[in-house]
């Protein structure tokens, strides 16, 4: 039981790591798990949610404590579902929607406190310091990895770098650096959407057979690495994860496209890989006007987790290679 | 005068053949805005039929007076609306709170607020997909909730108004209406967003802080309350700056009013559901209780209508008569049903609601008198229905559970629908000592006869 | 432009004193369907769901605003007992009126539901309906009681009897309304849009004084019932009114209809009462080419698309039943051109 289960990229991973227990992003997303899931919820609910909540069930021996947030509302309910199935005890942040700091602001101060009544150890600013300096330092390793992703030609598969972003999520801080770089001019796309969970290698694989993902915009991605600590303290923490490149469901939302935008633009992208799980409200939402804004093609692919349609998928990836190419 | 007649749900022909007993003086009584020329409303529900309201050859309506009066009231919403507006009025749109920021904004002379939201009923009440199909082309995916229709009637224009000014209510919501509203912002509407915040249930192992208690019993940090209270202080900066106007004693005099409404809808709720013979029917029964959240546009003859509603509810509890069998079943119904039609079914089936959950507990609860506005109205939202935990949710309906007064617990979900998708199971769970069915709510004319033929086994069971 | 509206929704609007994205095309498209369809007139008018099968094609191929569930004005008459023949390509024709055989009080008010071709309407208006109910209006053409009054009788001896037996002509005629009504319950529980069409009541027919005398009284009186469902009443009268602009509104109809009429006359006189619906030539749909007909109806559309109260772009009367289908789509497609309120 050493895990701190947690479900949000506004979550600071630096105040779980404070309690002395090992991080842990409810990232999971397959086939079984998430057929597991649907014991404690609809057939429609978002599959990540199906399959965290059967992970978390199946596991609740490895979980000292669960955090919730507001983040989107399936994944806010998930934690009154485990709270009913599991004795975890549970925690939910309110993160605001709107532009609001001040109420991130007391809730991670509410947050802080009740982590510490919980571990009954005291937050103290050294231990503060120390866990920047540590989930900083690896965030400073992994954006050096992520730029070589972006690099003119691109030196590393998003597939890879997705083993290293899982480790981060998983809370295993290694020092391991990926020693086989993979340079490639295949088309360069950006990829965005639902999170890529940690069963998802698989299609970043598929995907990359014929183009290069050189940047996401993510929950089991480069996320976190959007965030900066400048001042290393909670208050700290709590601006920079403020600050971090805005969730889609922010509302209104303008900044979120503002910053793809600028990242397509800076990363050389010529198409847009739409990344959606079914019945993920928040993001399909937003697919046509993914279309509309962006100015560079789509590919839209929506999963349950299922390989049932993967050799369909692999023709789509390859007729859209095709058709970046004759646009390149 | 028209006398009603022995109580009966009666169909839309049944209907206009009444009709012909109403004189032209009722007629002319009852008028939206106390205009004259254009304000009369009391129709047969053949007029709405005619102009496109296709389902309604097909529901049952109570046979009374009062309730042909609520039916031509709420079905002449859309037009009061577009009146409002030629008569110099300002449209204020709500969205997503359900029940609080209309009480601002009647605080404002000549101001109407509404909720687009509620268009995710007319795509059943029309059997048309014009709407839904609509909002497929606008780019809402296919498999979300019916509240995609209100992006479509954004884009048509023809359901309401262009608003003078939107409120949108985020944070501890539905996804779906999250998304639908920040769509409508991109086709050019200007939103003002609120936070709502996630009512956090305490629990035994949380550090203990400042803690309040609202009127259903929910427990939630205090320094919630400030947030809504700096919220409805900024739409109150809204609504003064579109009206040039605000005067704290009409928040008061709106409070005030919106109460009479509630407790009159309270009045009626009680009457109805501890009757020993159902005295008004269910989907009446759920116009009434969503009435709540805007008095449908004209809230002081919403007030007026409930008035008349209430006596012939009274009336027919003294003589014992109704419109059910004395036998039918006690049912709750939890989350309302898009298609109104599912209420008729299965009253038709031999079931009877006497407890409801209707996602609007914000808009039943009283909201206090005696302390500040704002306070009280944040206080008041706090009840809210989907902002805490499920078990918060159906606790009321699980107490009535136990108290035996409900045989069995409908459930409708929608497909897509955020909430549906997580709440359903576990309030399948929550509600473990009476049998329960959920009902996946089709699309228009998706009713099949699979559908009643499982509301007949599930009531002949309970029976 | 693009239609960002319905049919239904847009006749909503109207209604309601709004404009709508463009204005309503209702050309006067009744027993033409048949052609369109390409059936036998007789199908048409003798069968309801052919009615509402050749309205929809025609709905499909024009995309014009309305059904119009129609085939001629005596339908009541013939209900009441006036005997009709029913040629195989041609509208019914009276032979012999009800009158010629029984006196007024014999005559009973026909039942919608069994009399005569009184069902074959309200079949159509049922299968109409819920084909396409909730996009489209279905106007059900309702006899004017005046209409149906010199229907019931030998034209000539009627026209007499307006001068020198007027009891006698207005018993007739509040049979006929009587029968008007009953009709209209029926239509309305049906899901139909009931609109007035009293052809003989007009100026080309009778003087303005019998129209004042007879025929206003009794529009009027249906107006009224019809204004008790709160519904919106189209008046049509085929031919010259000129002489009778300036009473129409007296009828309280809420949209009128003309047919031989100065466009702008019409606008003058009623466009601050009511709502103004007309009035393309037919004549012209029937012998004038699709260029010609585009430049004319632009014109008219031009000229009474910012009529006060509103404006609906139609024929003055009823579309041929053989004008050639690209004429009818000429008109339609003028009217798209140009009929745009929102921009």
């Amino acid at each position: 039981m050493n895990l701190i289960g947690y479900a949000c990229s506004y979550i600071p991973v630096e105040i779980l790591s404070a309690t002395g227990l090992n991080p842990y992003r409810l990232l999971h997303g397959d086939i079984d798990l998430s057929k597991k899931g649907e014991r404690f919820v609809r057939v429609d609910a978002c599959p990540m949610v199906k399959s965290n909540l059967a992970y978390v069930i199946e596991n609740q021996e490895k979980f000292a404590a669960l955090i919730g947030s507001t983040g989107c509302d399936m994944s806010r309910r998930m934690f009154d579902i485990l709270s009913e199935h599991t004795k975890i005890p549970v925690y939910v942040v309110n993160v605001p929607r709107t532009d609001n700091p001040a109420i991130y602001n007391d809730e991670i101060d509410w947050f802080v406190k009740q982590l510490e009544h919980f571990t009954h150890r005291k937050f103290f600013d050294e231990t503060v310091k120390n866990e920047i300096s540590k989930w900083e330092a690896m965030r400073t390793k992994l954006r050096c990895t992520d730029k070589k992703r972006a690099d003119h030609p691109s030196l590393i598969s998003t597939a890879d770098f997705h083993k290293l972003m899982t480790s981060y999520h998983k809370g295993a801080l290694t020092d391991e650096i990926i020693q086989n770089q993979d340079p490639t001019d295949k088309p360069r796309v950006y990829l965005l959407g639902s999170a890529i969970t940690y069963e998802a290698n698989h299609i970043l694989q598929l995907i990359e057979e014929k183009l290069r993902i050189v940047g996401d915009f993510n929950c089991g991605l480069s996320r976190p690495l959007g965030i900066s600590i400048q001042e290393q303290s909670i208050d700290g923490i709590k601006k920079a994860y403020y600050d971090q490149p805005p969730c889609v469901y922010k509302r209104p939302h303008q900044r979120y496209y503002d910053f793809i935008r600028g990242e397509t633009i800076r990363l050389g992208c010529v198409g847009i890989i739409a990344w959606t799980l079914d019945y993920c409200d928040v993001h399909e939402f937003e697919l046509q006007k993914i279309e509309n804004v962006f100015n560079l093609p789509v590919l839209r692919i929506r999963s349950d987790f299922s390989f049932q349609g993967l050799s369909q998928l692999k023709t789509r990836i390859e007729a859209f290679a095709e058709m970046l190419c004759t646009r390149i | 005068m028209y006398q009603d007649l022995t109580p009966e749900k009666i169909g839309l022909k049944e209907w206009s053949k009444q009709f012909r007993m109403v004189g032209d003086s009722e007629i002319k009584e009852f008028k939206y805005y106390n205009n004259d020329e254009w304000g009369i409303y009391l129709s047969p529900p053949a007029t709405f039929m005619v102009y496109g309201t296709r389902q309604l050859k097909k529901l049952k309506f109570d046979n009374s007076l009062a309730a042909l009066r609520l039916w031509g009231f709420t079905f002449n919403e859309s037009e009061r609306l577009f009146r409002a507006r030629q008569s110099g009025k300002r449209i204020i749109a709500a969205m997503g709170d359900l029940g609080t920021v209309p009480v601002i904004a009647m605080a404002f002379p000549d101001c109407i607020p509404f909720y687009p939201d509620c268009t995710w009923w007319t795509p059943f009440f029309n059997e048309s997909t014009v709407l839904l199909d609509k909002a497929s082309e606008l780019g809402t995916p296919e498999a979300s909730c019916f509240v995609r229709s209100t992006l479509a009637a954004f884009h048509k224009m023809a359901y309401f108004p262009k608003p003078d000014i939107m409120f949108a209510s985020t944070g501890a919501s539905c996804d779906d209406y999250s998304c639908i509203m920040q769509m409508a912002e991109e086709m050019g509407y200007e939103l003002n967003w609120l936070e709502i915040p996630f009512r956090r249930q305490h629990r035994s192992f949380h550090m203990s802080e400042e803690h309040a208690v609202t009127d259903s019993g929910f427990k939630y940090p205090k320094r919630f309350e400030t947030y809504l209270v700096n919220e409805y202080k900024r739409v109150w900066r809204k609504m003064e700056a579109l009206t040039g106007t605000g005067d704290l004693k009409k928040l008061n005099a709106s409070i005030e009013k919106n109460n009479r409404v509630r407790r009159l809808v309270n009045d009626i709720k009680d009457l109805t559901q501890t009757a020993d013979v159902a005295p008004f029917p269910a989907l009446e029964m759920m116009v009434i209780e969503f009435g709540n959240l805007y008095g449908y546009a004209d809230i002081d003859e919403w007030l007026d209508i409930l008035k008349m509603i209430k006596d012939t509810v009274a009336d027919r509890v003294e003589k014992g008569i109704g419109i059910l069998p004395s036998d039918a079943v006690p049912l709750a119904w939890v989350t309302p049903t898009a298609d109104p039609l599912l209420l008729n079914i299965v009253e038709d089936l031999g079931g009877r609601v006497v407890a409801t959950e209707y996602v609007i507990n914000q808009a039943l609860t009283i909201i206090e008198e005696d302390i500040e506005p704002f306070q009280a109205l944040a206080r008041s939202f706090m009840n809210a229905s989907l902002i805490g935990s499920t078990e918060e949710r159906v606790r009321q309906i699980a107490g009535s559970v136990d108290s035996g007064k409900i045989a069995g617990v409908i459930i409708t979900n929608m497909l897509g629908c955020s909430h549906c998708a997580m709440e359903t199971r576990l309030i399948e769970e929550k509600l473990k000592n009476v049998p329960v069915l959920a009902i996946d709510v089709p699309a228009p004319l998706g009713i099949t006869e699979q559908l009643k033929t499982r509301i007949t086994a599930f009531i002949e069971m309970l029976r | 432009m693009n239609d960002i509206l319905t049919s239904r929704e847009r006749f909503g609007l109207l209604v309601i004193d709004e404009k709508p994205d463009r204005c309503n095309i209702m050309p006067l498209i009744t027993s033409h369907a048949a052609t369109v369809k390409g059936m036998k007139v007789r199908d048409y008018y003798t069968n309801g769901e052919n009615m509402a099968r050749a309205q929809i094609a025609a709905i499909d191929k024009y995309e014009h605003d309305a059904i119009s569930i129609f085939s001629e004005v005596g339908i009541i008459a013939e209900a009441m007992g006036s005997e009709f023949e029913y040629p195989e390509n041609d509208l019914p024709i009276q032979r012999t009126p009800a009158l010629e055989k029984k006196d007024i009080e014999e005559i009973k008010i026909p039942s919608p539901t069994c009399d005569a071709r009184l069902p074959v309407y309200l079949e159509a208006i049922e299968y109409a309906y819920d084909a396409l109910g909730d996009r489209v209006p279905i106007l059900t053409y309702i006899p004017a009681p005046f209409t149906t009054a010199m229907m019931l009788s030998d034209p000539n001896k009627f026209l007499i009897q307006t001068i020198k037996e007027s009891s006698r002509v207005e018993s007739i005629v509040d049979r006929s309304l009587a029968a008007a009504i009953e009709l209209c319950y029926h239509v309305i529980d049906a899901g139909g849009l009931p609109i007035i069409v009293d052809p003989l009541a007009s100026s080309s027919v009778v003087s303005p004084k019998t129209y004042r005398q007879y025929a206003l009284p009794s529009e009027r009186k249906l107006v009224d019932f019809l204004h008790r469902y709160d519904l919106d009443v189209i008046l049509h009268i085929c031919g010259d009114t000129s002489p009778i602009l300036d009473v129409l509104p007296q009828t309280h109809a809420d949209l009128i209809s003309i047919d031989r009429v100065n466009m702008q006359q019409a606008i003058d006189k009623l466009s601050s009462a009511v709502r103004i619906i007309g009035n393309y030539d037919t004549s012209r749909l029937a012998f004038s080419t699709p260029d010609d007909i585009k430049a004319e109806v632009r014109n008219m559309v031009e000229g009474a698309l910012h009529a006060k109260q509103g404006y609906i772009a139609a024929t003055g009367c009823e579309v041929p039943i053989k004008a050639p289908e690209e004429n009818v789509m000429a008109f339609v497609d003028s009217v798209k051109e140009v009929g745009w309120y929102w921009v």
